[in-house]
């Protein structure tokens, strides 16, 4: 096939030699049609993920302002597109890399190196996924409390009892989101409705609290040490794109799938809160021109443009529902410490319409946080399943390195 | 009446009130007097029943202070009992150290090291499974603890049932749940399940992470018939009737994040390198949560914790996945270790020693493995053409579980690769006595465990036995049939025309060729060992039966001839019995002087 099938693409630098011998330059060929296949795949599916903000200026003059588009950059439901994303991916890169791939094929440089940077990354990433889950349960945990607030003003006109009740579950509510980056909400929340409490008083408080003290560091899943912003930035170490002769081997897809798993976690870390995300790095070491990644880095530059505006220390994650639910949370406290009985008529509105709104965020999170804890249980046993056969054609390559029939 | 009624109940209700007044904030209702705490519930109905009636503000008001009284009360009743579980005595941590199990040394095969060292084989856990329900027998099933006393959870039980008569059922579900599953989670760790990540696990050295999975399982076992169990019985207490299944909701919210851990751990196992020293341990985990499996379907049986259960299956079934593939490494790598330095004197390969104790062991765990291994081996095909893999023939194995194929074909690929090691050796005999010591020590091996020897079957041994005779036979001919070919008697005798005898000059010849060799053979074969006495003597005594007999007779036949010729002792060193003591000389493993003559 004449090199200018591949015109626009980076396979129209590579000069395919002409007088190989005819098998290997079909299996080259294929190969190389396999890879470009892949680039393009990955590609559209990033291009898949892209929507445009918020801010950008409607469609039409009858656009309302404030009908959100469910799917949203870091809504619940863009981030279940991006795991689905995901492991189409994932599925592809396996069909690349492995079917009916000879061991020896992986054991050669730079594969020998760059495969064993990926399952490190790989098992990186289980960690961040549980990380992750984990964190979806706090989401649960918030999205409980907003219920509580939305539905104590449900009917209006508002009472006093409605508007108290509401504003004791939503102090809690913001109290945990604050402390988002300790995981020790139940501590927290279970002390801070304690606030007329029994420090000194009796011996009876004095006795309670070394099981307050202890419940802060208890309640953490994993070691102190562990960080995900470290993980992600680990995963981001030597990751490198392939240059010169590399870049037209498979030395690409495993590059570009490390590159997706980088992505999908450091997405996922910032949009839900887990153990110490503080630091995350907002860098993404993909090069621009690279035409595979060009919607994968705006996406990325999006949520890192958010990431550095919204993200102050103990902020809930990035997830579009928890913004709008911390935002509305603390606009339905301001109302509420400012209400009398009976309410003004205009904030009551404004109120109601926020209620709305939280209920509305709550029902995305009813429908959407369950389906999302499986989908990533679902990544993670596919990348454990990778794994263990990158593994066993790794084990398969340096068996026949070391055969010892003569 | 109840206009009195109504007055003074909003009167308490609003004494009470901690955000107005200092005095309700310092004091608890429920640590006070028993008729404060009924005047307060009676109080607390009585709004209630006004709300069902009413619609009025005031009223309303007065129940949201109510509840978030009863709320702190409730907190403050939780908080009160939520020491956590002492769990130590049922670890019994003592046992620690009477617990071993098989373990098993990295697979290397280090010709140089002495024998017994390679492998270091301490009692297998099923000879000490026995042992160990002694000391389980308060985790052995199901154990619930109470928690809380009685009288508190009645207490709580009346403030929940009123919490959720006025529709604040999230409230109750919420301040249970944060207080409750702190506790557990403190009770959680202290049974000592440690947190790390799936990276941290896989950077351990395997004989670290055994000592886990050891407390782990006792640690499990307490966990979830213990712990989780008395929280469930909490719930129920508590909630039980109340409304639908929301014991079930409080339960899951308390004990769902340390249920999570606890599989994490095992999870991590599961994806670890499959590596054979690995095997072992693995089933013990596998048979551990396959114990649990019953007990952890009672606890989890609410629909909500269906992800739980779902979870335990899921790692079991990963944990046999581990368990094959492992085996499927072993049996790869018993097949292609590639080592080549002869062991020197033809004796046991420490890859031998190695299999055979491994299979041993596989046959101890063959209850777990029989379950497990539900697939033939795969071998080479004898139509592939394939050298480096050995074919085999399953029909003539009719009826034999696909573990008990699995081990025989183990040994078949491990005589195969000890046949390509064997090649490494310079000297073409000391190949034979190689394959027949090892050989001998498999079918010993085999003969010596009854676990082993039902699997692998007397067919199969009899095979094995065969190649042994057969080894020794042509180690034989390959040592002997040229020695003894110079004890035969074509080519001494001469016809010619002037006389016809025996050609002295030929007959000197044969006695010194012969004196050589054997003097070579000696001196080699001395250095050989074959470990077994038995087998030992044996070979010496087929090797005498064919050379003491020939030389006798040769010697018979032409000593006369020598002996009336010069220096007869040039040529007749040895006397029969010389070569017979030299014999017993041989296989010793070490050299010996050359001088083995009587005289």
């Amino acid at each position: 096939m004449p090199a200018t099938e591949y015109q626009g693409s980076f396979l129209g630098r590579i000069s395919i030699r002409r007088n190989q011998v005819s098998s290997l330059e079909n299996n080259q060929e294929q190969e190389l049609e396999d890879l470009e296949l892949f680039q393009r795949h990955i590609s559209d599916r990033f291009a898949d993920l892209i929507v445009p903000a918020p801010d950008d200026p409607p469609a039409s003059p009858h656009h309302h302002h404030h009908q959100p588009n469910p799917d949203n950059v870091l809504s619940i439901s863009w981030l279940r597109k991006l795991l689905d994303a995901f492991l189409c991916c994932e599925a592809e890169f396996k069909a690349v890399l492995i079917m009916g791939r000879d061991p020896a094929h992986v054991a050669k440089p730079p594969l020998d190196r760059l495969i064993p940077e990926l399952m490190d990354r790989v098992v990186r990433a289980l960690d961040l996924c549980n990380a992750i889950t984990h964190g979806v349960d706090s989401v649960m945990q918030c999205q409980r409390l907003a219920e509580i607030a939305a539905s104590a003003l449900e009917r209006r006109p508002f009472g006093e009892g409605q508007v108290k009740r509401a504003k004791r579950a939503l102090t809690t509510l913001l109290s945990l989101m604050d402390d988002k980056e300790n995981t020790n909400s139940s501590f927290k929340a279970a002390e801070r409705n304690w606030s007329f409490g029994r420090r000194g008083s009796g011996a009876a408080g004095a006795n309670k609290d070394p099981h307050m003290a202890n419940f802060r560091c208890l309640t953490m899943s994993v070691s102190k040490n562990w960080s995900a912003s470290k993980q992600i930035q680990a995963m981001m170490g030597n990751l490198a794109a392939p240059r010169g002769n590399e870049a037209s081997g498979l030395a690409v897809p495993v590059y570009i799938m490390s590159s997706v798993i980088v992505f999908a976690m450091w997405a996922l870390v910032a949009a839900i809160p887990c153990h110490e995300r503080s630091g995350l790095s907002t860098h993404f070491p993909v090069p621009r021109q690279l035409s595979w990644a060009q919607s994968m880095i705006g996406l990325q530059e999006r949520i890192a443009e958010d990431w550095k505006k919204k993200e102050k220390k103990g902020s809930a994650g990035l997830m579009e529902e928890m913004q709008k639910m911390e935002k509305l949370g603390t606009a339905l406290v301001d109302f509420a410490d400012g209400f009398q009985f009976p309410a003004e008529a205009e904030k009551e509105e404004v109120a109601a319409g926020q209620v709305c709104e939280l209920v509305e965020v709550c029902r995305r999170l009813d429908e959407g946080l369950l389906p999302l804890q499986q989908q990533i249980r679902e990544v993670f046993h596919r990348m454990v399943r990778s794994r263990t056969e990158i593994l066993e054609l790794l084990d398969q390559a340096s068996k026949a390195a070391a055969n010892p029939v003569a | 009446m109840e206009e009195v009624g109504m007055e003074s109940a909003e009167r308490i209700i609003l004494s009470w009130d901690s955000t107005a007044s200092d005095e309700a904030r310092d004091r608890m209702i429920f640590e006070g007097d028993r008729s404060q705490v009924h005047r307060y519930l009676r109080a607390v109905d009585q709004i209630h029943c006004a709300t069902t009636t009413t619609c009025g503000d005031k009223v309303n008001g007065a129940i949201q202070i109510a509840m978030a009284r009863l709320e702190d009360e409730f907190r403050n009743i939780l908080i009160t009992h939520s020491a956590p579980l002492e769990t130590d005595s049922l670890l019994d941590l003592t046992t620690l150290s009477a617990d071993s199990s098989a373990e098993f040394d990295e697979f290397s095969v280090d010709v140089d090291a002495s024998p017994d060292r390679v492998l270091e084989l301490s009692e297998g856990e099923s000879s000490s499974r026995a042992r160990s329900s002694v000391s389980y027998k308060t985790t052995k099933s199901i154990r619930e603890v109470d928690l809380i006393p009685a009288e508190a959870i009645d207490d709580l039980r009346s403030i929940a049932e009123r919490m959720i008569a006025s529709d604040y059922l999230r409230e109750c579900v919420q301040v249970y749940g944060s207080v409750r599953k702190s506790a557990v989670d403190a009770s959680f760790w202290n049974l000592g399940i440690e947190k790390l990540s799936i990276g941290d696990i896989q950077r351990l050295d395997w004989d670290t992470v055994e000592v886990k999975i050891r407390r782990w399982i006792r640690a499990a076992r307490v966990c979830i018939r213990v712990l989780f169990a008395s929280e469930k019985k909490l719930c129920e207490q508590i909630f039980y009737g109340l409304g639908t299944a929301i014991d079930d909701t409080c339960f899951m919210e308390t004990v769902k994040g340390p249920a999570t851990q606890l599989f994490n751990f095992v999870e991590a196992i599961s994806i670890s390198k499959r590596e054979p020293e690995k095997l072992f341990k693995i089933l013990d985990l596998h048979d551990a949560l396959l114990d649990l499996l019953p007990d952890i379907d009672v606890v989890f049986d609410c629909k909500s914790a269906e992800s739980v259960r779902v979870q335990a299956a899921e790692i079991l079934s990963r944990l046999a996945e581990a368990a094959r593939g492992i085996l499927s490494e072993f049996e790869n790598k018993v097949l292609r270790e590639p080592s080549r330095v002869t062991v020197p004197g033809g004796t046991i390969h420490p890859l031998t020693r190695y299999v055979m104790n491994y299979i041993s062991l596989i046959s101890d765990y063959k209850q777990t493995l029989n379950e497990l291994i539900v697939s033939k081996p795969s071998t080479g095909s004898r139509y592939s053409g394939d050298p480096t893999t050995p074919d085999m023939d399953f029909a003539e194995l009719e009826g034999k579980s696909p573990l008990a194929l699995h081990l025989i074909w183990t040994i078949v690929i491990l005589l195969f690769n000890l046949d390509i090691k064997s090649k490494n050796y310079v000297d073409g005999s000391i190949v034979h006595i190689f394959m027949m010591n090892n050989i001998y020590y498999v079918v010993q091996k085999v003969k010596g465990s009854p676990g082993l020897h039902a699997m692998i079957g007397d067919d199969y041994l009899k095979k094995l036995s065969g190649k042994v005779r057969q080894a020794a036979i042509v180690y034989q001919r390959a040592t002997w049939v040229r020695v003894l070919y110079c004890l035969r008697d074509e080519g001494l005798h001469v016809t010619g025309s002037f006389s016809s005898g025996v050609s002295k000059s030929a007959l000197r010849e044969r006695f010194k060729t012969f004196n050589a060799m054997f003097e070579e053979v000696h001196k080699t074969q001395a250095t050989w060992l074959i470990p077994d006495i038995q087998l030992r003597e044996e070979l010496r005594i087929s090797i005498s039966e064919k050379l003491l007999p020939a030389y006798r007779s040769f010697l018979g036949r032409y000593k006369n001839q020598i002996e009336s010729g010069r220096h007869p002792e040039n040529y007749i060193k040895y006397s029969v019995d010389d070569l017979e003591n030299a014999v017993l000389d041989f296989f010793e493993g070490h050299p010996v002087s050359q001088n083995f003559r009587r005289r």
